[in-house]
């Protein structure tokens, strides 16, 4: 698959919500590599490059991982350990995204080290609008950690005359 | 009740903090501006001891990195080492746009980085932004909580 | 200690050590110094323990010695000497030895070994001996100077490179206040004081905005040669398009058509190119005359050697300024005439120097520019992009 620079790593497994994100980062031109995996275990099969991704490096890693916490396999909330405890790959900005309103998930999560939390909104313009702020966010605003793969300084460069 | 939503503010150039609470007031949520000079003084702020004895857990914080005293680094390494405080959102705001020093934020801890841009326009914008991302869109950890 | 002031015939005394069992051989030695023209003060020693104390006390200016002692050997001397990092010569003095002892001896680090029954070479040998050490002196001592004034400039130009880094890089924060807050002032006050005040604030506005960029553009300059070029292989025709397509919006606004030929791939930093490129078409663009701006880049191979010209059908330049030009901060017009800081030639210079080419214009008044560049066709073996 693509082994190039990746922007978002989405882990999702409900349809409809993967539809809408897709659509909200697409819309917004905010990412142009967008990756799904639909499992918890696929996710970390992918962050750790083993398994079906053994050919990916940890020099490249996506720019941001949006994560859903009700997973299949394994759930979000390991993922979101393994890979905050693992020093190959705690430096990658994992926001979650979940139906969840459980108070204990919003402070584990912190605990855990997630990057930040998000609360999906039931309604169907506002989750476009929410998921479209967090891609700005954190594909704009933010300058990630810049890894071997991608050898530009963060910023733009000055052309003088 | 509501609690007011607290950004501290850590930066050693008053200028670069006025241009911060000038962008603050205008945004939408109720927002109060706390803010220190150097890196001691903001373990004391979160620490709550000294002279911060009696001040709130800001639910925010936006860390420069070149203080005076204690270091933005070494800030960034001591709050997330802190069982107490580590959950809270820190976005480091810094003129620096070097890789080591993006690359070693995020070693540390820090949720995100956001480079200070260079003209007006664009620095309000990036600060309107932070706060319209973690007081709008994000959840943040209920002050409540502690471990 | 040294002999470092004689030549080849020693002005004062000769000391000699002579390892040396048997008198009468050492007498005859000294005799034929003497004949040669040498004032010698000779010891005579025949053990190790006799000769290392001699060394120690009379640090003698040449050794000679027998190669068979009853005691001793006089490669063993040799021996001695090497040990004690001193740079003696030592004359072999002895009967027959045969060639290939000889040199093997020579090989050891002997200077030279005369027969006991040729001395007549002796003087002519030890002259040769001392000639050699001398030479071997001072040429070190050019090395040591070569290399010393190598690193002098060497870091003095770093310095200055990180001079004019650390000067711009801690500019801009202070920078950064001023333009901040004057825009500030600006955006709240306009209209709200007098008419001088709008006037001075928008004064203000625009001298910190150009210090912003003459800042950046210093930055520039100074990277050129302290980030070290990143030479390899750079496909030329691909750098233009590059920078053509960063040009769209200036090139759509002056109705500008930039044609060129199939250009070479060089040996060269990239970025750095794309930065000559970018600055000499950018130029192109902006100084044009009352036409649309024509330009075309081309490049053609001479000895080792690629030329690249970017002509113009733009203003021209005075050729008693062709030289100026590429003076850091020359700018021939007035801000409000054409706008810029008056780098972007000075850096092509530093960039071009730097690969090993040069850089030029040809042009007239009213007759459009052509400005010329040489880069070396292949990857050199050590140089090109020399980075000092």
């Amino acid at each position: 698959m693509n082994v190039g620079e990746l922007d978002i790593l989405l882990v999702e497994d409900n349809q409809d919500d993967m539809d809408l994100a897709l659509h909200a980062l697409r819309r917004g031109n905010l990412a142009n590599n967008i990756f799904v995996v639909r499992d918890g275990e696929e996710a970390l099969d992918f962050l750790f490059c083993r398994g079906a991704y053994a050919h990916r490096s940890f020099a490249l890693p996506p720019k941001l991982v949006l994560l859903d916490l009700k997973l299949p396999k394994v759930d979000g909330m390991v993922v979101l350990k393994q890979t905050k405890s693992d020093t190959r790959t705690k430096t990658i900005p994992i926001v979650i995204m979940t139906s969840s309103k459980e108070e204990r998930d919003l402070a584990e999560s912190y605990k855990l080290g997630v990057n930040s939390y998000i609360q999906k909104p039931v309604d169907f313009d506002q989750f476009r609008d929410t998921v479209k702020s967090v891609g700005l966010y954190w594909l704009v605003t933010n300058q990630a950690p810049v890894t071997d793969g991608s050898k530009q300084l963060a910023g733009a460069t000055h052309d003088s005359r | 009740m509501k609690q007011v939503s607290i950004i501290l503010l850590v930066d050693d150039n008053p200028a670069d903090v006025d241009l911060a609470r000038v962008a603050l007031q205008e945004t939408l949520h109720r927002v109060q501006v706390e803010s220190v000079g150097d890196g001691e003084a903001a373990l004391s702020f979160l620490n709550r001891t000294g002279i911060h004895a009696e001040k709130l857990r800001p639910d925010l914080v936006i860390l420069d990195l070149n203080l005076p005293k204690k270091d933005g680094r070494t800030v960034l390494a001591e709050l997330k080492a802190n069982a107490d405080l580590h959950t809270i959102p820190i976005v480091v705001f810094s003129t620096s746009r070097s890789a080591p020093d993006i690359g070693r934020s995020y070693e540390l801890g820090a949720n995100c980085y956001v480079s200070k841009p260079g003209n007006l326009k664009d620095y309000l914008a990036a600060v309107q932004a932070i706060e319209q991302f973690w007081f709008g869109s994000a959840s943040l950890p209920t002050k409540g909580q502690l471990n | 200690m040294t002999p470092a002031d004689d030549l080849g015939a020693p002005p004062g005394q000769l000391r000699v050590l002579h390892v040396e069992d048997n008198a009468l051989d050492a007498e005859l030695v000294a005799q034929a110094l003497r004949k040669g023209g040498f004032s010698a003060s000779v010891v005579v020693v025949q053990t190790e323990a006799e000769f290392a104390r001699e060394l120690s006390s009379n640090c003698p200016d040449v050794v000679l010695a027998d190669y068979n002692l009853p005691q001793w050997k006089g490669m063993e001397a040799l021996e001695v000497l090497q040990r004690q990092g001193l740079d003696i010569p030592l004359i072999l003095v002895s009967g027959a030895l045969g060639d290939v002892t000889a040199v093997e001896c020579i090989k050891r680090g002997a200077t030279d070994y005369v027969l006991k029954d040729g001395l007549a070479r002796l003087p002519e040998a030890v002259r040769r001996a001392l000639q050699e050490k001398h030479l071997l002196h001072l040429r070190r001592l050019a090395e040591g100077n070569l290399a010393r004034k190598v690193e002098e400039l060497a870091r003095s130009n770093a310095d200055l490179e990180q001079f004019a880094y650390v000067a711009s890089h801690d500019l801009q924060e202070p920078l950064r206040m001023v333009a901040a807050y004057t825009q500030l002032l600006a955006e709240r006050y306009q209209g709200r004081l007098d008419e001088d005040a709008d006037k001075f604030i928008g004064y203000a506005c625009e001298g910190a905005s150009r210090m912003q960029a003459l800042i950046l553009d210093l930055l520039a300059f100074s990277r050129v040669g302290r980030c070290g070029a990143v030479c390899g292989r750079v496909d030329c025709d691909a750098a233009v398009e590059e920078v053509l397509l960063s040009l769209g919006p200036a090139m759509q606004a002056s109705g500008a058509v930039v044609t060129h030929a199939a250009l070479p791939v060089v040996w060269a930093d990239r970025s750095q190119m794309t930065q000559v490129f970018q600055n000499l078409i950018g130029n192109a663009i902006k100084f044009h005359g009352k036409e649309p701006p024509a330009i075309s880049v081309q490049a053609e191979k001479a000895d080792e050697q690629w030329m690249f010209s970017v002509s113009d059908n733009g203003i021209g330049i005075a050729p008693e300024y062709a030289e100026n030009i590429f003076v850091v901060f020359q700018r021939l017009h007035t801000r409000t005439e054409y706008p810029g800081n008056g780098i972007g030639l000075a850096v092509c210079k530093k960039i071009i120097e730097h690969c090993g080419g040069k850089i030029w214009v040809d042009a007239q008044v009213g007759h459009g520019s052509t400005f010329k560049f040489t880069l070396p066709a292949a990857a050199p073996a050590e140089e090109g992009c020399a980075r000092l």
